[in-house]
């Protein structure tokens, strides 16, 4: 009888969990590179995916005015680009701590 | 590939038109696995329901078989009962995942980590039990004449403890490397704000969340994934992880299954006994639901670990996440199937079986029964009990 009514109760339960409202869930992998150059100026900022994490590939991705673009890191020109705007930052972190001191 | 060297054009963004910039095909975003992620969403709650209910109640009532009225007596009785175990186990943390998978793993690293791991024992545990099982089919068969010294009921013991331990060992790395946490690259995304009036930029561990309109209703989304320190371990348990799920989990049960069955087969064929025609249609069940529900998986797992390090359009990787959904879905399905393919089938379990049910319908009289008739039900009850059990001490455990 214990086990029927421990039964009952996980079936209670299983129903309960898959019934709760679940929310969207989106898993973003890069899967393949751009074959083609970005213009700088498109570029807002990027973020570095890893083969350590999730995703089964290494990426840098770019998030520009058009949208999120793949690019691979072993190329010279996606590495300046994030050296670039990397530079970017460190010279407005310098201006910014210079003003406030 | 040859790309141009950088020049000085797009320093100069102030004349630069972008509006005309068209990649057409060649723009690259991330795969989002849209189709998986409606799949996922709209199948998988529903069928993984059905799923775990018959699990639940099937390997329950082999369990309560086992508890209640049939003592282990044999070695198969051993393995099965440890199957069932399994099996429950497993059904038990499916929804579980399934909650966790579609609610951005809401309820945290411990969690991530126990149903993680616990889905792997069980996997190996449940795969090499069934091996275990038609190895004690062939001896008890083919090798009829050592099955005595082979059989014996502390020897099952022992081997289900070592399969257990196999199964925990094998899944120490899935313990170890499945992490809870916020991937990187959707979580830390280094922006420069502003980029017109070139005024804020930000250092790199400085970072701003939520910069793009797209962001700013996002909540933090969480998953439970590997996650390695460098590079080498990645790649390493990667391949690893499915590898040794691939053989040892699928290639080596199947083998000693076919093998097996098929001695058991022959020899069932060569006997004259009018029930062998029988016992030949239940051994090709096992092997034939075995295959049928395992094999498309491991058929999938193995392309998506080969293809995993090259480089793929989003839509055949989607494909591939989707394929892997539903074929691990008919996997899952073995789970259902297993008391009625190794239990249910034993006409003496049956029996049993029928038991459970004349002792719960005798049950649910008493506990339904007005309390002035107590007197007459407890007496329906003992009588029932006495008649039904035969061993006192197995009915003690219904007087809860």
């Amino acid at each position: 009888m214990v086990s029927i009514k421990a039964t009952a109760m996980v079936v209670t339960l299983t129903i309960c969990l898959l019934a709760a409202d679940t929310s969207a869930v989106y898993n973003e992998c890069c899967r393949r590179y751009m074959k083609t150059k970005i213009p700088f100026a498109l570029i807002k900022g990027y973020s570095v995916q890893t083969l350590t994490e999730l995703c089964p590939i290494n990426a840098i991705i770019f998030h520009t005015w058009k949208g999120k673009a793949c690019t691979n890191p072993a190329l010279k020109w996606v590495m300046d680009y994030v050296e670039r705007l990397r530079n970017k930052a460190q010279i407005v972190h310098n201006r910014t701590s210079k003003l406030q001191n | 590939m040859n790309y141009p060297e950088d020049d000085q054009s797009d320093y100069d963004y102030g004349n630069y038109t972008y509006d005309n910039y068209t990649y057409g095909d060649d723009w690259v975003p991330p795969c989002s696995y849209q189709n998986n992620n409606s799949v996922e969403r709209v199948v998988g709650p529903y069928i993984h329901s059905i799923i775990c209910i018959l699990g639940l109640v099937g390997n329950s009532l082999v369990i309560v078989t086992y508890a209640f009225y049939k003592r282990t007596k044999s070695m198969t009785d051993v393995y099965l009962l440890n199957v069932a175990v399994a099996d429950l186990l497993f059904v038990a943390t499916l929804p579980f995942i399934v909650y966790n998978e579609l609610s951005a793993w809401s309820m945290g690293p411990v969690a991530c980590k126990l149903l993680r791991g616990s889905y792997s024992v069980n996997l190996y545990s449940g795969m090499l039990l069934l091996a275990c099982i038609s190895t004690d089919r062939y001896i008890a068969i083919v090798q009829a004449r050592r099955s005595f010294r082979l059989r014996s009921l502390p020897y099952s013991r022992i081997i289900c403890a070592i399969v257990w331990t196999v199964a925990f060992l094998l899944s120490i790395p899935t313990f170890y490397f499945y992490n809870w946490y916020e991937p990187s690259h959707i979580g830390q995304i280094h922006m420069l704000e502003g980029r017109e009036q070139n005024l804020t930029h930000i250092l790199d561990d400085f970072l701003y969340k939520g910069q793009e309109e797209n962001l700013t209703s996002r909540s933090p989304h969480s998953v439970c994934e590997f996650r390695f320190t460098d590079n080498n371990t990645a790649w390493t348990t990667k391949i690893a992880v499915p590898g040794i799920q691939l053989s040892v989990g699928f290639l080596l049960p199947l083998f000693i299954m076919i093998a097996c069955y098929t001695a058991v087969i022959v020899t069932l064929l060569r006997a004259r006994n009018f029930q062998r025609h029988k016992a030949v249609r239940v051994v090709l069940a096992v092997v034939v639901v075995f295959i049928a529900c395992h094999l498309p998986y491991n058929m999938v797992l193995f392309y998506d670990t080969v293809t995993m390090f090259q480089l793929q359009s989003c839509g055949a990787s989607d494909s591939v996440e989707v394929a892997k959904t539903v074929t691990q879905t008919i996997a899952y399905l073995h789970c259902c199937l297993n008391p009625v393919l190794y239990a249910f089938v034993g006409v003496k379990f049956r029996n049993h079986f029928r038991k459970i049910f004349q002792d719960l319908w005798c049950l649910g009289k008493r506990y339904i029964a007005p309390r002035r008739f107590s007197r007459v039900t407890s007496e329906v009850y003992v009588s029932s009990r006495r008649s039904v059990d035969g061993s006192s001490e197995n009915g003690s455990s219904f007087t809860m």
